[in-house]
C-alpha cells in the first residue's frame, strides 16, 4: 500500500486508537519508520494521548455541592440566636435515633439481669458499688457453675449411653435399610406398606430409643449433686 | 452526585480554563438539570451521556454570550491571554493537586478553537466513546474523527511550541 504523510496525518488517531486495518496498519508503520517527520508527530501525538487518558480528574471545590443542592433544593434554614442551641433535637425524633435508644435500653437490661440485678426486686444497698461487684462476681460464677454442670451431665449420659448401646451390627436400625431404587424394581407400589412393617420390629425400635434416656434419668441426680458441689465450693471460694 | 458534579466540574474547568467560572457553570447545569430532569428519556442515551450533552450546551452558550468581553482582532489570539491571566490568578491555588503538565495542558487547550478543544476533552480527558461524543455534539461521526484527529495533532505542536514534551 502506498502510504503519504498526508496519509498519516489524516489517519493518526485511527492508528492510536485501533481502528486501522492490518494492512493500513503496516503500511503506516512501514512509513513512519522511513519518515522522519511522521515519526516525530506519531510520538508527540501518542504520548500525549497516554498522558492524558493516564492523567485523573481534578477534585471539584468543595463548597461546589453544596452549592449545588443549595440551587436546586433550596438554602437549608438555619435558626439564629438562642434556637441555633437546639438544632439538635430534631435529631431525637428520627427513628434511627429511636431504634438505636431501644437497642442500648435493651443491652442494659439483659446485663442486668444477667449481673443479678432484677429492677422490680432492686433494693437501695444493691446500687452500692461493694454489691455490685459481689454480685456480678456471683453471677459469673453461677453462670460457670451451671455451663460445667452441663458439660459434665452431657459426659455422663454419652458415656452410660455407650455402654448401654449394643453392637453395631446386633443392632436391626443400624442395617442398611433397601434403596428406594430396589424397592421399587423388586415390588409393585402397593406392595411398600407390607415390606417396611416386616423389616422393621417395632418392639426392638422402642427399647433401643428409651435407654438414652432411661441411663439419662438414672444419672441426673448424680451430676445434679455434683454440679451442687461445685457451685458450692466456687461461691465459698469467691467468700 | 459528587462522582456527576466531578465530572461536570472538570468538564467545565477544562473548556473555560476558570475554576471560578466553572464551578458557577456547574452550579448552572445541575439547576438547568433539575427543571430538565423529569423530560429526560432513556432515547436520548445514557444519563452521563445526556447530562455531557447538558454541560457542553451550557458551555457553547456561555461562550458565545462571553465572547462579545473577549472579542478582539482574532478570539483564538485573544482567548490564550485572558485565559491564562484567569487561570494563573484563581485556578492553581484552588486546584493544589493539579500537576505541572495539567496547567500546561490547560494552556494548551485554551489555544485550540473551541470545536476541536471540546473534541479532544470529550475524547481523552472525558474517556467518551466516538459515537458517545457524536450524540453530544450533534455532527456526523466523521466530522467527530476529523476534529479529534486535528485538536490532537494541534494540541501537541502547541505543548512543543510551549517547550513541553509530552512524549
Amino acid at each position: 500500500m502506498d502510504w503519504s504523510c498526508a496519509f498519516t496525518d489524516e489517519r493518526l488517531s485511527d492508528y492510536l486508537d485501533g481502528n486501522l486495518s492490518p494492512a493500513e496498519a503496516a503500511a503506516f508503520s512501514a512509513h513512519s519508520a522511513e519518515c522522519a517527520n511522521c515519526a516525530q508527530t506519531v510520538a508527540l501525538v501518542s504520548g500525549l494521548v497516554n498522558r492524558m487518558h493516564k492523567m485523573e480528574m481534578l477534585e471539584e471545590p468543595p463548597q461546589l455541592v453544596a452549592k449545588i443542592l443549595d440551587a436546586t433544593l433550596g438554602p437549608r434554614t438555619q435558626n439564629e440566636g438562642w434556637k441555633r442551641w437546639f438544632d439538635w433535637v430534631p435529631i431525637l425524633w428520627q427513628p434511627r435515633f429511636a431504634m438505636g435508644l431501644a437497642t442500648v435500653a435493651a443491652l442494659l437490661i439483659v446485663i442486668s439481669y444477667t449481673a443479678g440485678l432484677t429492677p422490680a426486686k432492686l433494693k437501695k444497698a444493691d446500687l452500692s458499688p461493694t454489691n455490685v461487684f459481689r454480685s456480678a462476681n456471683r453471677q459469673a460464677h453461677l453462670t460457670y457453675a451451671r455451663g460445667a454442670k452441663f458439660v459434665n451431665d452431657l459426659r455422663v449420659v454419652y458415656e452410660i449411653q455407650s455402654k448401654l448401646q449394643p453392637e453395631p451390627e446386633t443392632l436391626p436400625v443400624s442395617t442398611p435399610a433397601p434403596t428406594p431404587e430396589k424397592e421399587h424394581d423388586s415390588q409393585p407400589p402397593n406392595s411398600i406398606p407390607q415390606q417396611k412393617s416386616q423389616t422393621s420390629p417395632i418392639p426392638n425400635r422402642t427399647q433401643v430409643r428409651n435407654r438414652p434416656i432411661f441411663a439419662f434419668l438414672l444419672t441426673e441426680s448424680l451430676a445434679d449433686g455434683m454440679a451442687e458441689i461445685t457451685i458450692n465450693s466456687s461461691t465459698r471460694s469467691t467468700r | 452526585m459528587r462522582r456527576h458534579s466531578r465530572r461536570v466540574f472538570n468538564l467545565c474547568y477544562r473548556f473555560t480554563g476558570n475554576s471560578t467560572e466553572a464551578e458557577d457553570l456547574s452550579q448552572e447545569v445541575f439547576l438547568r438539570l433539575y427543571k430538565t430532569l423529569s423530560s429526560y428519556k432513556p432515547a436520548f442515551g445514557a444519563f452521563p451521556t445526556w447530562l455531557t450533552s447538558v454541560t457542553r450546551n451550557l458551555l457553547v452558550d456561555n461562550y458565545r454570550r462571553t465572547r462579545r468581553d473577549r472579542q478582539t482582532d482574532s478570539i483564538d489570539d485573544a482567548m490564550p491571554q485572558l485565559e491564562e491571566k484567569h487561570s494563573s490568578a484563581r485556578a492553581p491555588d484552588k486546584l493544589a493537586e493539579a500537576t505541572e503538565l495539567s496547567v500546561q495542558l490547560q494552556r494548551g487547550l485554551a489555544r485550540l478553537s473551541p470545536e476541536l478543544r471540546e473534541s479532544v476533552i470529550l475524547r481523552d480527558l472525558q474517556g467518551l466513546e466516538y459515537n458517545e461524543i457524536q450524540v453530544v455534539l450533534q455532527v456526523p461521526a466523521g466530522t467527530v474523527k476529523s476534529r479529534i484527529n486535528r485538536g490532537r495533532i494541534e494540541l501537541a505542536r502547541i505543548l512543543t511550541e510551549m517547550g513541553v514534551r509530552p512524549s
